[in-house]
């Protein structure tokens, strides 16, 4: 198990390069010149030369790449424009409601998911398969946002919980009440794409032959669908949501706008919206670090699952 | 819809080996999950029937009195060793669950079974074996492996559906032989399901022979072998080579297909195969009738020593 998960680790180093190198260009290609920001609207073209040469961004790209490598590998990149505080700090204060948020959504999601796939798989054919497969049509049509001004407007307008910010570390009472509409709303489009993978997996296991043998042993129909076939049918429903995990924090970002939820998808839009380079870097680079940690887990739960998958 | 297997009816005496053999399709397997009333439904119904064990009728238990007999009085192991083992369970889960289903022991007492079943089935280090994953040991390996969680609550009746068909020769030579011992010294009865009436010749006491959902042949098994009395067993036996043979000689093959289960021929099944066929045979069906001492047989023709002379004549 280590060695797998060292091979992994391994083969997300190039990926992470990638990443990196992306993030790097994808500030090239913005049209707003960096050095033109931070010399302000008043600067005369000379002044913002000299801020230009003081940057380095008179420099070849690649020069500048190795640059930015650099700083990264010593955990440097760089100060916000607006506030001049360094930006792992400002990551590290965001990076936590963010992971947070993640959590508190796929808590009660993925269970939910999972419990109402094998409800619906156990009974297909019935009205209550049908229901669960009509209600996780819906939880998949249905926008993040709508779902979630609806919650401001039904809930959180009618003073049952708040909905402004985070009101603490979730392990506080307030902080506790003050996650569970931002956490309901990212969740409900995750409850069913897990139902449907869930049904539709544990249908082809239960009928595999080592359910028939369970059978044979004399479990009941509850104990052979968990105990046998249910882990079997794990592995499609771990991989949709570890790529669920990626939508996810595309998802928090209009979600943690909506509900003022002080984490990193919300700083990446302020970035963006005051050109605030280093700091929207900064916030690339840790969603798609985030998203490859995710992907390293999706791997380690796929050998824990399936020890064939370990070996091989 | 259709009746995959239709007027069957047989005994299972205490210790005794039966062997049912038939083609791919003639309700073999559906007459043995019957029993363990495994038949998957939908779209398999079990319509009419009695299957009577130890005086209960096993058709009318419910659900929860049917699993307690599942794996413990009963138990049933598979054709396919390779699939028929969960592979995200190690062997020692697998065989403790069987055993702490149907016995109130603790895990450690369990373990302890299963390595005694292990060891039973002569599978070379068990304790290691124990731990490991169906996927890596053998064919040969795994089928040792459901024999002993098969075998784990001293089942009274171990259904064999086709034990050895996915095993190389010389395996299904040692699975058998491992059938027959465990058999001498667990007492269970046997009924093995089987294309192969060379395995039903290595273990069998007696031989039901089916042929599309009904039985055809019934004999002691010598008896099966030496006489037999329906043209299709006949036609069987005459399919299997022989050692010693000249080698110019041909196999009889059986003209023909198995018929469509949705348009049954009337009259005898076998008919439209059959070489000895006339008019009788094709618009009446005979029943089973005894012909000698546990001799059974569903043919006008028998017996069939004068049918067969009067066909070479012709």
């Amino acid at each position: 198990m280590a060695r797998h998960i060292a091979q992994r680790l391994m083969i997300s180093l190039p990926v992470l390069l990638g990443v990196l190198m992306i993030g790097f260009l994808l500030l090239q290609v913005v049209p707003t010149d960096p050095a033109t920001v931070v010399a302000g609207p008043s600067a005369t073209k000379a002044e913002v030369e000299a801020i230009r040469q003081q940057m380095g961004l008179d420099r070849p790209l690649w020069v500048q790449f190795a640059g930015y490598l650099g700083r990264v590998l010593q955990l440097n990149l760089g100060r916000s424009m607006i506030s001049n505080r360094p930006v792992v700090d400002e990551i590290a204060l965001t990076f936590w409601p963010t992971v947070e948020l993640m959590l508190a959504c796929l808590i009660w999601a993925v269970p939910l998911g999972i419990s109402l796939g094998t409800l619906a798989a156990r009974r297909r054919g019935t009205t209550i398969d049908r229901a669960i497969m009509a209600l996780s049509v819906m939880g998949v049509s249905v926008p993040v946002f709508w779902v979630g001004l609806i919650l401001i407007q039904y809930v959180g307008g009618a003073g049952l919980l708040p909905f402004q910010g985070r009101n603490g570390p979730i392990w506080t009472a307030d902080g506790l009440i003050s996650i569970i509409l931002p956490a309901v709303t990212l969740g409900a489009v995750f409850v069913g794409p897990v139902a449907r993978m869930t049904r539709t997996s544990l249908l082809e296991t239960l009928g595999a032959d080592y359910v028939r043998t369970a059978r044979a042993k004399g479990a009941s129909d509850w104990r052979v669908t968990i105990r046998h076939a249910l882990r079997n049918a794990m592995i499609p429903v771990v991989t949709l949501v570890g790529l669920q995990i990626g939508f996810l924090l595309g998802g928090s970002i209009v979600t943690e706008t909506m509900f003022a939820w002080p984490g990193v998808g919300r700083m990446a839009v302020g970035a963006i919206t005051s050109n605030d380079f280093p700091l929207a870097q900064g916030a690339i680079l840790i969603l798609a670090v985030g998203f490859m940690v995710v992907n390293l887990i999706v791997d380690v739960l796929y050998a824990y699952l399936d020890p064939r998958i370990a070996r091989s | 819809m259709f009746a995959a297997v239709d007027g069957v009816s047989f005994v299972l005496a205490p210790g005794e080996t039966l062997g049912i053999v038939g083609e791919s399709g003639c309700g073999k397997s559906v007459t043995s999950l019957s029993i363990m009333r495994l038949v998957p439904n939908p779209p398999g119904r079990i319509a009419a029937g009695t299957i009577t064990f130890e005086g209960r009728n096993l058709l009318e238990l419910p659900e929860s009195e049917m699993q307690a007999v599942r794996g413990d009085a009963i138990s049933m192991i598979f054709q396919e060793p390779m699939t028929s083992l969960n592979p995200v369970q190690t062997v020692g889960q697998q065989i403790v669950e069987a055993v702490r289903l149907h016995r109130s022991v603790g895990a450690t007492e369990a373990r302890a079974r299963a390595l005694e079943m292990l060891r039973l089935v002569k599978i070379p280090s068990p304790e290691t074996r124990l731990d490991e994953y169906p996927h890596q040991l053998s064919g040969g390996m795994r089928q040792r492996v459901m024999i002993a969680m098969a075998l784990s609550c001293d089942p009274k009746i171990l259904i064999a559906d086709e034990p050895t068909t996915a095993l190389d020769v010389t395996i299904q030579a040692q699975i058998l032989d491992l059938l027959r011992d465990l058999r001498d010294r667990t007492g269970a009865a046997i009924m093995l399901i089987t294309h192969d009436l060379g395995v039903v010749a290595e273990i069998a006491h007696r031989v039901v022979v089916m042929y599309a959902g009904r039985i055809v042949e019934e004999a002691p098994v010598d008896l099966l072998f030496s006489d037999p009395q329906h043209p299709y067993t006949l036609g069987l036996l005459g399919s299997i080579p022989r050692l010693g043979s000249d080698g110019d000689e041909r196999l009889i093959a059986i003209k023909g297909v198995v018929p469509n289960p949705y348009a049954l021929p009337p009259g005898c099944r076998f008919s439209p195969r059959c070489p000895l066929a006339d008019a009788h045979c094709r618009s009446e069906a005979p029943e089973l009738r005894e012909i000698g001492r546990g001799h059974r047989t569903a043919c006008w023709k028998a017996p069939l020593d004068q049918a067969l002379a009067k066909a070479a004549a012709a």
